[in-house]
């Protein structure tokens, strides 16, 4: 079979497309035949080595397909099943061999490109929205970088709880993605500041919730615009690692909460990891969420596609279809 | 009236009995004649001069009385309401003058000793285990500093709620105020390492919360402590503040959550108080809550009774009884 495979870390050309033989299940895994895996911010923090796997690696933590074998202790699914996963190595290949507790069932409705581009931000943006910090109807949320892949679900997810969605975005362009997703208000934080922009927005009561995946250049402002007693909800950081913060802040801004979740945690057992995701594709079905998979590449053009997501050029989902 | 005056910033001896006027009301405000005032840490810190005031001024922040006088345009309380309060200073004096709105109403099947103990306490108390974290039936919470003012008052309110409580303290003596309070293991910190002692009480799994009023001490460990998207409320740092933390030991440690908070933001409105201050005086008067008093003073004995207070050789609340 065809493989992206990294032997030693680096740029783009880091990966190359490799023959490697089918992978074999082990007593709990399950073999899926690729119809499509997603790419992700991740995937390039293990090819240049920011992340550490075991070299060689086949890179790609996300994708579905159907089941072609399985592994003698497997209960979960069934040869011929579709399903989807997130979290396991080696989806930039036509055979990955995964965890069976880690794979989810993809219902009719859900084709194999939506459940792949789902189920790392589509799950993030649920877990954000509904066990992180748990919105609800007439709370406002400030969304950072709504445009971007987990931004437009975050934002459509926050929407239809009926919570008021004030979205932070760079350009125009980005504006009308996020005003479609549902957001109410947007500043467009390169012409104007988003601290005061949303403060007057709020008539300075200030935001219940911030979701913040960019993180240094925006961290501390967003603390200046939360309520008394709101939430910080900080899940990545794109423009950088937020410093070390002296606390005595918090309570001086107003007794405010800081988490740092990962998807990890919120889908640890296989309760949760389903629950999630049948939401997710659930929502998908009836057409509350929208995914956006505007780019798929062949697999061996797994480099054009790490290159156009590190330009940031893209919105949407990046998908390499083996 | 006899009042503590402080001329100078400095030790115990600064604080001077002293014959000052009665205080008369300006709009808005109340008299009241002061039946206990509580002594706080923070009482000691703006003698020292840590938090500043004009000088010369009445230390005291906290107490209970009945209205002797009233202000123009004061509608909350009356002449003769028996009060109590938090945040006044000038209450080491037979009669203190403040803002009416920060005066609430006392039961009568509720002493003036123990409004005055459970004003900052309790209150603080409270908003920990009903809103910082709200503590369900079922829940473990780790609180430090258990045999402390207000550790006391959260091991009874976290039991009275139905959890699981796990106190830590620093002597065998103070371990048995934790038990009478009613917590259900008690870790001797001296003694045994509380993050190793707690993950065994608890199977490995983690608390669902940590009330940490120690800071610098126990933070880092507290954290461990906790189960994943656990919560540690840091309301205090007796034992000095805790340095900047990198939001991503957060994630690392399991999705947690983390809270800077002060009563103030917990008692904002006038609603809550009342609120608030009623719920703490009704678990009193119902037994449920038990507030320790440890010494209470003649008012000429303040300086003594901060030595005491430093010294932090007595359990419970200190008062002055002018």
């Amino acid at each position: 079979m065809k493989g992206i495979q990294v032997k030693q870390p680096g740029g783009p050309e880091a990966m190359e497309l490799a023959d490697l033989p089918i992978p074999q299940p082990k007593p709990n895994e399950a073999v899926v035949k690729l119809a499509a895996a997603g790419v992700n911010f991740i995937d390039v923090y293990f090819r240049e080595g920011r992340y550490k796997a075991p070299l060689p690696v086949v890179l790609g933590q996300e994708g579905a397909g159907e089941v072609t074998a399985v592994g003698a202790e497997v209960t979960d699914v069934e040869i011929g099943d579709r399903v989807a996963w997130a979290g396991a190595f080696g989806s930039y290949a036509q055979y990955s061999s995964v965890p069976a507790n880690r794979l989810v069932k993809v219902p009719e409705g859900v084709s194999d490109q939506q459940a792949a581009a789902a189920m790392l931000q589509g799950m993030t943006a649920h877990y954000l929205a509904y066990s992180t910090y748990a919105l609800k109807s007439g709370e406002t949320a400030l969304i950072h970088a709504a445009a971007g892949g987990v931004g437009l679900l975050l934002t459509q997810i926050a929407h239809n709880i009926g919570a008021r969605v004030i979205a932070t975005v760079s350009t125009d362009e980005k504006a009308k993605l996020a005003r479609a997703a549902g957001a109410d208000e947007i500043i467009l934080y390169t012409q104007s500041d988003f601290e005061t922009e949303t403060k007057r927005l709020t008539g300075n009561k200030g935001v219940d919730v911030v979701y913040d995946s960019v993180g240094k250049t925006t961290f501390e402002k967003g603390l200046n615009v939360l309520r008394p007693r709101g939430m910080m909800v900080l899940f990545g950081g794109s423009s950088g690692a937020v410093p070390p913060y002296d606390l005595i802040g918090l309570a001086h801004k107003g007794s405010l909460y800081v988490t740092r979740p990962t998807l990890m945690n919120y889908t640890a057992s296989r309760e949760e990891l389903v629950a999630h995701s049948s939401a997710v594709f659930g929502m998908i079905t009836s057409g509350k969420l929208k995914l956006r998979i505007d780019y798929t590449y062949p697999l061996a053009e797994a480099q054009r596609a790490h290159r156009e997501l590190e330009g940031r050029k893209t919105t949407g989902k990046l998908l390499l279809i083996p | 009236m006899k009042a503590i005056r402080v001329e100078r910033a400095g030790g115990p001896e600064v604080m001077q009995l002293a014959d000052l006027p009665v205080p008369e009301p300006k709009a808005n405000e109340a008299v009241v004649k002061v039946a206990a005032a509580g002594v706080n840490s923070i009482d000691a810190q703006f003698r020292q001069g840590v938090f500043k005031t004009p000088v010369p001024f009445v230390p005291g922040q906290e107490g209970a009385g009945v209205v002797t006088a009233v202000g123009p345009g004061v509608k909350c309380v009356k002449v003769g309401d028996r009060v109590a309060w938090s945040g006044t200073l000038g209450s080491y004096a037979e009669y203190v003058v403040g803002l009416a709105e920060s005066k609430v109403p006392v039961p009568a099947a509720v002493s003036d000793q123990d409004a005055a103990a459970a004003m900052l306490q309790g209150l603080t108390a409270h908003y920990l285990c009903h809103d910082a974290y709200k503590l369900k039936p079922g829940d473990t919470a780790l609180v430090h500093a258990a045999a402390g003012g207000v550790g006391l008052l959260v091991v009874q309110m976290a039991k009275a709620l139905g959890a699981r409580v796990i106190g830590t303290v620093s002597s065998d003596e103070k371990a048995r105020f934790a038990r009478e309070a009613g917590a259900d293991e008690v870790i001797v910190f001296t003694q045994t390492d509380f993050e190793a002692e707690t993950k065994r009480l608890t199977g490995g799994k983690g608390v669902d919360v940590v009330y940490d009023g120690v800071g610098k001490a126990t933070f880092e460990k507290g954290l461990n402590a906790l189960r994943p998207r656990g919560m540690l409320v840091l309301f205090g740092a007796s034992s000095g503040p805790v340095p900047p933390v990198d939001p991503a030991t957060l994630s690392e440690k399991g999705s947690l959550y983390m809270a800077r908070t002060t009563l103030a933001h917990f008692t904002a409105t006038r609603e809550e108080l009342l609120a608030r201050s009623g719920d703490v005086f009704a678990m009193i008067a119902s037994g449920v809550l038990k507030p320790k008093i440890a010494k209470a003073y003649p008012l000429a004995e303040a300086a003594q009774a901060h030595r005491d207070l430093e010294a932090r050789k007595l359990t419970g609340k200190l008062l002055l009884i002018p």
